[in-house]
Parts: C-alpha cells; sequence; structure tokens
C-alpha cells in the first residue's frame, strides 16, 4: 500500500516535469510562428518602426492584400507545388512500398545484392556537380516538371524504413497462407501488404510530401521558367533579391527594376506557405509515432 | 551463404569499379567531343545554315514579359540570321553556385553575362570561355569597330579576349547620403570630412532621439570611411585580406589591419557606438540601408551609395516624403579622382560548350548595334511598354502594372549610348558622371585577376575570423579596443593572414608589372 502511493506520487512528479518540459519546448517552436502570423497582420511601418511583436500592435491587412493584388505568380506556384507534392507522394510511395516488398520478401535471392546498392548512395554520393549534370546534360530535364518529381521519388532512408517497417507488420506465414489460398505477388502486395501497412505508408507519405512541399533546391538548380517556380522557391527568391540588392549591387553599380516586397508582405506569404501543409499533420498524426517507432526500432 | 556473400562482394566491387570508369571515360568523351564538334560546326557555318536556338543567360530574375519580347526578337533574328533565343534567367538565388554549373557541366550555353563581380577573370583564365578575337572580324565587323580599341585591351586575359565589354561609361563610386533637410533644420555641418560627419551625426542624435543615426548593415560602413580617408586603388575602398594599397603608388602594399590607423578607426567605431549611432544589433539588421533612409528611420548612408542608387533614393522620397531633402557627398571629391567603372564591369562571353559561337556572336553584335533589337530588349515594346517624350523614356502605367520596366532584362551589357533612352529624373545622375568625369582617373585595380587557388583553405578560414572577430570591433561592440585588435590579428595569422597577404601581393605586382602601371 505504502509504496503504491510512494509510486504514484513519482508518476506524478515525472508527469508534472515531463508535461512542462513539453510545453515549454512547444512555446519555443510556436513563438516564431507566431511572430511571423503577427506579423503578417501588421502596418509595415510598424515593423520598420518598432520591430516584430507577439501580437499586431497596428492591425492591417496590407501584407496579404500585396500578395493578393497580382496572385497570378503566386497561384501558379501554388499550382506546380500542390502537383507536384500530390503526384510525387503518390508514386513515390507506390515505388517504396513496391520496393520495401520485394526487397523485404525472404524468397528474393538477391535482396541484400540490391539493399547493398540501396545503402550503398547514403554512404557515397557522387556530389552536386555530377548530379547536376546528370539530370540537365544527360537526361535533359531542366524546365520540366519531372525533374521537380523524379529527383525525390526514392529516398534510400525511406525505402529501408519501408522495408523494416513491412518485415515487421506482415508476417511470412500471412504470405504463405495467402500464397497457399491461391493470391500472387500483386494480389498479395495489394490486398494484404498495403493494408497492414498502413501506419508506414502514413508516415513515409508525410516524409515524401514534406519533401516535396518544402523543396526550393531543384527548382532554383534546373528551372528557368518563372512559372514552373515551387512556392518555397518563389518565396526564397524574392527575399534573396532583396539580400542582393543589399550585398552585390554595392559597387556593382547594376539597377535592379523589380519591386521589393515589403516585411509584412514577406511575413504574409510565409503563412500562405506554410499554411496547408499544417493541416495535413492532424490527419496522418496517429498513424505516425506507431509508423515511425516500429521502423526506427528495426532498423 | 558467408562464402556466396563474400565473392557477391568481389563481384559487385569489380562492377562498381567498372561502371566508375565507365562513367569517368563517358564524361570524358563528350566533353571534348562535344567542344570539339562545336568548333568545327561553327567555322563552317558562317552564312545564314540551319536554324538553330540559341541558349541565352542572364543573372536574375525575368521581367514579366519576357515572352512578348522573345517572339519579337525571335521574328527579327530569324529573318535577319536564321536563329532563336531563348532568354533564360537563374534568379538571384544562389546564382553564383549556379553560374558555377552553368559553367563547369559543359551544358549547351551559347552567351553568358561576364563582370568582375561574377569572376569573369578567373573563369577566363580557366578557360571557361572562347577567346573572341579571330571571330570578331569575320562575324562580328560592326561590334568590333563599335568598341573602342583601348576597351578591347582593357579586357584581355593572357592576350586573349574572352567578353565584349558594355561601352556605356557610368560611375559606381559611392558617397555619403544624408538627410538635408534635418541638416537645415538644426544648423549642422556638411558630412563632408571626418569631423564634420561626426558633428552632424551628433546633432541628428542630440535632435531626433527616435532615429538612428547611420543605416548600416553587416558593417559596411567602414568601406566608406576608408574611401574618406584614403586615396585606396579600389573604388569601393573594398581591398581584400586587410590590405592598403594607394592609387600614386600601386606597388607599394601594406597592411591596413593592425596598423595604427587600424586601430585609431576602431576607436572612433567604439566612441560612435557609445554615443549611440549605430542600432544596438546592427550585426542583425536585414534591412537594407536604402530602405532605412527612405523610410526616414535612419539620417545616413555611409556605403553602397552610388549616384544611381542615390537618384532612386531622392525619387522614391519624392513620392512618399516631399517634404523632406537628401544630400549627397561623393566620396571622389574626397579622394580628389574618380575612377569609372572597367569595361570588364559589364559584357558578354561565350562559354566553350556553345555549339554555335559564331551565330551568337552575330547576334550579339545585333543586340547591342542595330537599334530595333537593342529598344526591344532594353527597354520593351514601344507604345505597349514605354513612350519617348521630348527624347526621355517615359515608362507606360507604373513598375506594378508595366509587364517591361527600363532595362527589364537587366541588360547593363549590351547598353549603347548612342540608343540610349533616359528617364528624365536621371538628368541628375548625367549631371554628377558629368561633374566625375573632370576628376577622371583610369581603374588599375579592375583589371587584376587574383588566383586564390594557393590559399583558399586559408581564405575560408580568414573569412570566419573576420565575422567572428573583427565586425564586433567594426561596429563598437568590443569594450577594449586595443585587446579586440590584437586578439583578431592573432588569429588571422593563425588562419594564414600572412601567407595570403604575401602572396596576394606576389601577384599584384606582376600584374602591375604585366599591364605597365608604375
Amino acid at each position: 500500500m505504502h509504496t503504491r502511493a510512494r509510486d504514484s506520487e513519482f508518476t506524478m512528479l515525472f508527469q508534472v516535469i515531463a508535461y512542462t518540459f513539453i510545453l515549454f519546448l512547444s512555446i519555443i517552436c510556436l513563438v516564431p510562428f507566431l511572430l511571423i502570423l503577427s506579423g503578417s497582420f501588421s502596418s509595415n511601418e510598424s515593423i520598420v518602426r518598432d520591430g516584430y511583436h507577439l501580437f499586431p500592435t497596428d492591425f492591417s491587412l496590407e501584407g496579404y492584400k500585396m500578395v493578393f493584388k497580382f496572385p497570378t505568380q503566386v497561384l501558379k506556384a501554388y499550382g506546380v507545388t500542390v502537383f507536384t507534392t500530390v503526384v510525387g507522394t503518390a508514386l513515390g510511395l507506390f515505388f517504396i512500398t513496391m520496393a520495401g516488398f520485394v526487397l523485404q520478401r525472404k524468397d528474393f535471392k538477391y535482396r541484400n545484392t540490391f539493399s547493398f546498392f540501396i545503402y550503398f548512395t547514403t554512404l557515397f554520393g557522387g556530389g552536386l556537380v555530377p548530379w547536376y549534370i546528370m539530370l540537365a546534360n544527360y537526361f535533359n530535364l531542366t524546365d520540366t516538371y519531372t525533374v521537380l518529381i523524379f529527383p525525390g521519388l526514392m529516398t534510400p532512408f525511406l525505402i529501408i524504413l519501408m522495408k523494416n517497417f513491412i518485415r515487421s507488420a506482415v508476417p511470412d506465414e500471412l504470405i504463405e497462407f495467402a500464397k497457399i489460398d491461391g493470391a500472387n505477388d500483386f494480389r498479395i502486395y495489394f490486398s494484404v501488404v498495403l493494408n497492414l501497412a498502413m501506419p508506414g505508408i502514413a508516415t513515409v507519405g508525410l516524409f515524401l510530401a514534406l519533401g516535396y512541399w518544402n523543396d526550393w533546391f531543384t527548382s532554383s538548380l534546373f528551372i528557368n521558367n518563372p512559372d514552373m517556380y515551387q512556392l518555397q522557391f518563389y518565396l526564397y527568391n524574392t527575399m534573396n533579391t532583396i539580400t542582393f540588392i543589399d550585398q552585390m549591387a554595392i559597387g556593382t553599380g547594376i539597377t535592379l527594376s523589380q519591386d521589393v516586397p515589403t516585411e509584412s508582405t514577406k511575413m504574409a506569404m510565409a503563412i500562405i506557405v506554410t499554411g496547408p501543409i499544417l493541416f495535413l499533420y492532424p490527419f496522418v498524426q496517429r498513424y505516425f509515432v506507431r509508423g515511425l517507432t516500429i521502423g526506427a526500432v528495426k532498423g | 551463404m558467408h562464402m556466396r556473400n563474400k565473392t557477391f562482394l568481389r563481384h559487385l566491387s569489380l562492377i562498381i569499379a567498372l561502371m566508375m570508369f565507365a562513367g569517368v571515360l563517358a564524361a570524358c568523351n563528350t566533353g571534348s567531343g562535344e567542344s570539339t564538334q562545336g568548333s568545327a560546326e561553327g567555322g563552317s557555318s558562317t552564312s545564314k545554315g540551319d536554324k538553330v536556338t540559341l541558349q541565352f543567360y542572364m543573372l536574375g530574375d525575368a521581367p514579366k514579359d519576357l515572352p512578348t519580347i522573345e517572339s519579337e526578337i525571335n521574328k527579327l533574328a530569324e529573318a535577319d540570321l536564321n536563329v532563336n533565343v531563348k532568354f533564360n534567367y537563374t534568379s538571384w538565388t544562389d546564382w553564383d553556385q549556379k553560374y558555377k554549373l552553368l559553367l563547369s557541366s559543359g551544358q549547351p550555353i551559347d552567351l553568358i553575362f561576364t563582370a568582375d563581380w561574377t569572376f569573369y577573370q578567373s573563369y577566363a583564365k580557366k578557360g571557361a570561355f572562347l577567346a573572341l578575337d579571330e571571330m570578331l572580324p569575320k562575324v562580328a565587323p560592326t561590334l568590333q569597330a563599335h568598341v573602342p580599341e583601348d576597351m578591347w585591351n582593357a579586357v584581355k586575359i593572357n592576350e586573349k579576349i574572352y567578353t565584349v565589354p558594355s561601352t556605356w561609361i557610368e560611375y559606381v563610386t559611392e558617397g555619403i547620403a544624408y538627410r538635408e533637410d534635418l541638416r537645415e533644420k538644426y544648423n549642422l555641418p556638411k558630412p563632408e570630412s571626418m569631423e564634420t560627419l561626426e558633428a552632424y551625426l551628433e546633432g541628428i542624435k542630440a535632435n531626433e532621439p527616435d532615429m538612428i543615426p547611420i543605416a548600416d548593415s553587416n558593417a559596411n560602413h567602414t568601406h566608406g570611411i576608408r574611401q574618406l580617408n584614403s586615396k585606396l586603388v579600389n573604388t569601393a575602398g573594398q581591398l581584400p585580406y586587410g590590405l592598403d594599397i594607394m592609387y600614386e603608388s600601386p606597388s607599394n602594399v601594406a597592411s591596413y589591419w593592425g596598423s595604427a590607423q587600424h586601430l585609431e578607426d576602431l576607436k572612433t567605431y567604439k566612441r560612435w557606438m557609445d554615443k549611440g549611432f549605430f542600432p544596438k544589433n546592427v550585426l542583425n539588421v536585414k534591412d537594407t540601408s536604402n530602405s532605412l533612409l527612405q523610410n526616414g528611420k535612419a539620417a545616413v548612408i555611409l556605403s553602397g551609395e552610388n549616384p544611381n542608387k542615390f537618384n532612386a533614393d531622392v525619387i522614391k522620397i519624392q513620392s512618399t516624403h516631399p517634404d523632406w531633402k537628401l544630400g549627397y557627398f561623393p566620396y571622389p571629391n574626397a579622394k580628389g579622382f574618380a575612377q569609372p567603372v572597367h569595361p570588364i564591369h559589364n559584357g558578354f562571353a561565350i562559354p566553350r560548350s556553345s555549339k554555335n559561337p559564331e551565330r551568337a556572336l552575330a547576334f550579339y553584335e545585333k543586340l547591342v548595334t542595330d537599334k530595333r533589337y537593342n529598344w526591344l530588349t532594353e527597354y520593351g515594346v514601344e507604345g505597349k511598354n514605354f513612350e519617348v517624350q521630348d527624347g526621355y523614356y517615359k515608362m507606360i502605367g507604373d513598375a506594378q502594372t508595366n509587364g517591361f520596366p527600363r532595362e527589364g532584362m537587366n541588360g547593363w551589357a549590351w547598353r549603347n549610348p548612342e540608343f540610349m533612352l533616359y528617364d528624365k529624373s536621371f538628368d541628375d545622375v548625367l549631371t554628377m558622371f558629368e561633374e566625375l568625369d573632370k576628376i577622371k582617373k583610369p581603374d588599375i585595380f579592375t583589371g587584376f585577376a587574383e588566383d586564390w587557388t594557393p590559399y583558399q583553405a586559408e581564405k575560408a578560414a580568414l573569412e570566419q575570423v573576420e565575422k567572428q572577430y573583427l565586425y564586433p570591433l567594426n561596429v563598437g561592440l568590443v569594450a577594449d579596443v586595443e585587446t579586440g585588435l590584437n586578439t583578431f590579428m592573432e588569429k588571422a595569422k593563425q588562419a594564414g593572414l600572412e601567407k595570403i597577404q604575401s602572396e596576394y601581393t606576389k601577384q599584384w605586382q606582376e600584374y602591375l608589372k604585366s599591364a605597365g602601371i608604375q
């Protein structure tokens, strides 16, 4: 009786500490976001004069008005990002689950060979220049939608994660049962594996979607046509133009005719860019924890 | 199982080795094959040949109306040369990395922007561009005649021409921009020397407590102060590695860092910080100095304000705060001489990877010397993007609605003085240029091509040390300036400062000898 009381005391204490800690962490994560949010609703003068505040001192919608005054470019960039995210995630999930399923099958003779090939690239990469030459000169992918999707389809880490997840979620016996019942490999993949691997698929899918949504680097290297900029790159580029004017125009004497967006506009754009992906989180979150831990423990 | 794995690994390593070898071979083959093929094709295509599309690369962002301009240009180019042009823009994000990739990947590019700040000299030295000497009289005689002989000579690297320089002469010399209305209001002296500048700043601080006297970011004001106080060889006062090279005695190279003058300057900055001339978080300021001035948050800009930018500030303030007034003191007035930009500063080169170098050069000739091409690419479509009023350029609509503002394609390199149109507001800049013309001396610095391969690692290390130890000193954030400077010098020496300085000096003196400068 006595020990039990002390146990629960400890549990209580632990929980109090744990909750405070997590609460503290969440606040640290949330504050910068709040700053951006309030910045996007402040008037530009108040930002320049007083800096950023947690709550807007001078409420204004001019930032958003500015962004949507000529919405074509933002909307185009949005379209590109949504398209690459949806297509990339769907294709990527298909390929990764296929690869994972095949690589964990014990009756696949060369599974170690292929695993090694995939694993090898995580240790030794060709580097930026060969990668660029490959995509730009050999595959001729400059200024195509393919280049925005293709390089991100198969990540070695995600394949390994998926392989381990399928191995732990789908017992070998189950596959044998299915075989005995007359299912072929594709049937097993579609009906058995995909159903049981749902948490893993959600996890990997979220990783993929985040990767595509946040990608700016491929646009930066391979896209010259402003209509095909991804959203993140569009934002990043406008910011960079400002830095450029500040840094490089010293002593170069070049004149730039573009309009420089104001502080509140930049913040409004940041909100518009991050918004949608935030809503994806709650839907996959329940799978997320399970998918990740199972994959990681066995990894 | 174990045995099988072992043999398998042996096989695998063999396969990988083979694949790598094949890859290297393939890269070599295509690389060299393409370049020989390119020049061979080029040699035979002096007359109109098959229709080709030229790949044209510019820095920065494309204007909205670029597709219209491109199709208009292509109509002309197809009739004249049977070529089409694709205008590509890198955007300002990581442009330097992209520039490097474009030139090193062997991707076919026919024309690319060059400048000293895009490292024209070192790329030319490394053989990234084609030499134009033989091609010019053959395919672009008009262009060759258009550019004066001394400009062709000035852009030569290792006795060869690799870029077509722009012939418009401009000054990007800097100066102090300040709030003239406040100066009058509080009866302050004109900030034209260290003493009067400090007095002006004091007056601002005392009378306008909400203002930051100096607009600054990244401690750039030091370049300005150096131009106010010394006759350095570099127009922008930005000599690398803390070196001192005076215009009158260029072969004399001294170290500014660690000198008595350096210590004195740093003490001045400390005093300025104590008096509150800088914002406390100056090293983190992200706003451009110009926006601080335009918003009325700051009173003085010390660095980066060339006549062009100053004019832009004046125009902006006229529309937002007509009751304000801006003053300008050009540093050349303090130095006693001004250097116009070096011909290397704006140009176009033909990369080695070009498949049609001669057609590219012929097209570029049109761009510079044919008024139709030139106006289309500099000002847009007449009647749609701009109109000519009393000989002045007039934008139709405003910057938001007009899809092609003046020089919207960033066409600084193919400006042709004979065809140039200026906005009415630009008259002030031209007047300033005329004044500077009177004290003009040739730029002897920009022709120098630094080769930092011998001290690349030291250079990177030094940049870190500079950010960590020198920047805080530059804005007076270190309490004990003398100790701070000593620490910086010690760390800089550890990073290899002496090696860098002596190697740089050696290269500089070789350059002076080869260029015949005393």
